[in-house]
């Protein structure tokens, strides 16, 4: 099933670094500003539509 | 330096050997510090201490495709500054780490920021040198300090757990260079944590529990052991130690506490029980903190008007309105360690184990 994994941008060196432990280092990931956990429900909608063209496009979608 | 100089101080290159540290450092095979360079024949003297082969892995995280052998841990112990009597206990903290589960799973590389701290037991604490008793938290003992430092490398240098990458700790804890205490049975009134947990008082045990922060406990004014407990109970049940629904503690007891609890006729499980008995906050005091309730997926806790929030346990119990921080009493470790000269202990706050035993392992191979 195609995925896309998305993570808050202090955590991008972390996870380039767990892309490199699986061989594959130029994984790409959605990311979008810290916090996350402290958000409520109208600022977390906000984060997913601003996600939604970057998951798309690495999704392949209109390629 | 106390006292003179040894008449004849070895000879060395000084030149040569900081060449071979500053090779270590620019790998980065460090955790900060110097580290010592390792040899062949000097690896060789760690190995001989155990009948295990030198590619047995001691510990695996398969979600890193990375393992630790024997040869590894060795290697790393080494580097260290651990002496070759010291590998049987290194190993069988790497027993006792793989046993508790939360490391295989990928605690050390959590923002929570935990540390392992090893509890050792048994006579092999004097055999080696371990200290048990003043400053035990504290620094100026090799084994202590070189023990839990080789965990840390191992760490770093095997599973690729450095800061900033792999190890994503929000601010760590400084239990992250070094955590390795033994416990002072010579003077418990109790019986020491391995016999609690089934092991002979001949055996040499170490014990592997994960954890963050370390509070001291002042109680030097009071003979009263509810007095004393309650301080204890008090500290352990602060709402900013809240992660999950319930937590859990390792209580390390100075001497003195200790025997006052006993001299009070006061067990171990007397003392666990009082301690869950009043480790409980209101609810009012967790809705202030926005602690009320917790999470429907992670169970952590939250606000109660968080959208995936669920009422607690206690929510559905006999008194709603004080929420026990502990799931039960087993969910405190008790030992003895420091000096028998104030009215000090302390809590450390563990990740577990919160219900039942923790992990312990029995140390092998001592003569090698």
């Amino acid at each position: 099933m195609p995925a896309v994994s998305i993570c808050t941008e202090p955590f991008v060196p972390a996870a380039q670094a767990m892309a490199r432990v699986y061989g594959f280092p130029a994984y790409e990931f959605a990311t979008m500003p810290h916090p996350l956990a402290s958000l409520d429900q109208a600022q977390i909608q906000a984060r997913a539509r601003d996600l939604m063209p970057a998951v798309l496009r690495i999704l392949g979608a209109g390629s | 330096m106390a006292g003179p100089l040894p008449p004849s101080p070895p000879l060395a290159d000084a030149a040569g050997i900081r060449a071979a540290m500053e090779y270590y450092a620019r790998q980065e095979w460090t955790d900060g510090l110097p580290v010592v360079p390792v040899t062949e024949s000097y690896l060789a003297e760690f190995l001989a201490r155990t009948s295990l082969p030198p590619d047995e892995v001691v510990l695996a995280m398969p979600h890193l495709n990375r393992e630790c052998t024997v040869r590894l841990a060795a290697i790393n112990a080494a580097m260290a500054g651990c002496l070759p009597d010291y590998f049987p206990v290194v190993l069988a903290a790497w027993e006792a780490l793989a046993g508790d589960g939360y490391p295989v799973r990928g605690i050390w590389q959590s923002t929570t920021g935990t540390a392992p701290l090893l509890i050792v037991n048994g006579p092999v604490r004097t055999r080696i040198g371990l200290n048990c008793a003043g400053n035990v938290f504290g620094s100026g003992f090799r084994a202590n300090a070189t023990i839990g430092r080789a965990i840390r490398l191992t760490a770093i240098n095997v599973f690729g757990l450095h800061p900033h990458l792999l190890d994503q700790a929000t601010q760590g804890t400084p239990a992250k260079y070094t955590a390795c205490i033994a416990e002072n049975e010579e003077q418990s009134p109790w019986p020491p944590l391995h016999v609690e947990h089934g092991f002979d008082p001949a055996d040499s045990a170490v014990t592997a529990i994960v954890i963050r922060s370390c509070v001291h406990i002042e109680a030097r004014h009071t003979q009263v052991p509810e007095q004393l407990a309650l301080d204890i109970a008090g500290t352990i049940r602060r709402t900013g130690a809240l992660v999950h629904e319930t937590i859990s503690a390792l209580v390390v007891l100075g001497p003195e506490h200790a025997r006052l609890f006993a001299g009070a006729g006061w067990g171990k499980d007397n003392v666990r029980q009082f301690i869950y008995d009043h480790a409980a906050n209101t609810r009012a005091d967790l809705a202030a903190v926005g602690k009320d309730a917790v999470s429907r997926h992670t169970h952590w806790r939250l606000a109660a008007d968080h959208p995936d929030a669920m009422p607690d346990r206690a929510s559905g119990g006999d008194n709603p309105d004080l929420v026990p921080a502990l799931i039960s009493p087993a969910a405190v470790q008790l030992m003895v360690a420091g000096a028998d000269n104030a009215g000090v202990s302390a809590v450390i706050e563990t990740f577990g184990p919160r219900g039942g035993p923790p992990s312990i392992a029995r140390v092998g191979d001592i003569d090698g």
